[in-house]
């Protein structure tokens, strides 16, 4: 795997330009980093996996607490009152979702996600998408529960999802290491396939 | 013989990998082992010796699924696309074979294919998983083996 830091061409010339093109020299990732990368990913993936089943469909009853303590305890004051009066409408108990008609769909919507994002980083398939996916969603978690316990819990999910994004972890032991030489490939005619191509 | 040998490294190294989901999963780690004893029937009373009889067990396991692939190799080229596959559908061989039909025996389930969605959902996605790290690793590992030898 080649990383290679994205310095630009300098915009000046001569002497000042050459000595810093001398100084910003290029990353180069080892085999061996990569890998332990990519054992990252899996681990990461395995982490959402995990947190799958504590709130099962089709009733997807363990999520609703968190929702309203999201709903509750929020960084930003708004974000709080948003949950409340939609996806909360018309709840009336603060432990089951008794009465809530648009918290199933919530529901349904991020479980889905968070499997999609279980998927993509265990199996290194589309493992970027996967990785932008786990940093929306972990965003998503940090703005709503990061003053419920220790607030850097969700803030390092945040960082490990974009550690993910920056560098393509499923091109070693996962399936983009087939899918990527061939978008590379395709990419040179097709616009499509450089754009999907980013993703792996 | 070069084609087994990495085949056996590939399916250790795999089958280390589903150990180490032991270690960062909820609760005492290596609580998953003794599972691997029981598709077998066997049931240890010792909870230590269980544990590393499951981890060593899985460990074999995984070397021959492992050289099962490499046979399945030998004289053919091989291409990232053609491991992956290969792998993928021994992973879904090991989780037909041990996480439903000998689970199912051993539970003397009504039938020896019965499932819930929660249980598919748990061992499934790690069984293709599996498949799918003996065949990345075996062909990575052909690819550092050849740049080995060209160097």
């Amino acid at each position: 795997m080649h990383i290679s830091s994205s310095t630009g061409e300098p915009k000046g010339v001569g002497a000042g330009a050459s000595e810093q093109r001398a100084v910003v020299s290029p990353i180069t990732l080892s085999e061996r980093s990569s890998v332990g990368l990519a054992l990252l990913r899996i681990l990461v993936g395995y982490l959402w996996f995990q947190q799958l089943f504590w709130k099962l469909p089709p009733t997807f009853a363990g999520l609703y607490e968190y929702v309203v303590r999201e709903s509750q305890h929020a960084i930003f004051p708004g974000y709080g009152a948003l949950l409340q009066h939609t996806f909360l409408a018309g709840c009336s108990s603060l432990s089951s979702p008794v009465g809530c008609t648009a918290f199933v769909p919530l529901a349904a919507c991020v479980w889905t996600a968070e499997l999609l994002v279980a998927i993509s980083l265990l199996f290194g398939l589309f493992t970027r998408f996967g990785a932008i996916l786990a940093t929306v969603l972990s965003l998503q978690l940090y703005v709503g529960l990061a003053y419920t316990g220790w607030i850097w819990t969700y803030g390092m999910l945040v960082l490990l999802a974009l550690v993910l994004v920056a560098v393509p972890t499923g091109r070693r032991l996962g399936v983009d290491l087939w899918l990527a030489p061939r978008f590379e490939a395709a990419g040179q005619h097709h616009r499509l396939a450089r754009i999907a191509g980013w993703f792996v | 013989m070069h084609t087994l040998r990495r085949g056996l490294l590939a399916g250790v190294l795999a089958s280390l990998v589903l150990a180490l989901f032991d270690f960062v999963t909820d609760g005492a780690p290596g609580n998953g082992f003794p599972l691997v004893l029981r598709w077998f029937g066997i049931s240890i009373a010792d909870p230590t010796i269980s544990r590393f009889s499951g981890l060593l067990l899985l460990i074999a396991l995984g070397g021959l699924v492992g050289l099962i692939f490499g046979a399945l190799q030998r004289g053919k080229l091989i291409t990232t696309g053609r491991a992956l596959l290969t792998g993928l559908t021994l992973g879904v061989l090991w989780w037909l074979l041990f996480e439903v039909v000998l689970v199912n025996m051993t539970n003397h389930a009504p039938s020896p294919f019965s499932l819930s969605f929660g249980r598919f959902l748990s061992s499934f996605p790690l069984a293709v998983l599996f498949g799918v790290l003996i065949g990345a690793i075996f062909i990575q590992s052909q690819g550092y083996h050849g740049s080995c030898q060209s160097s």
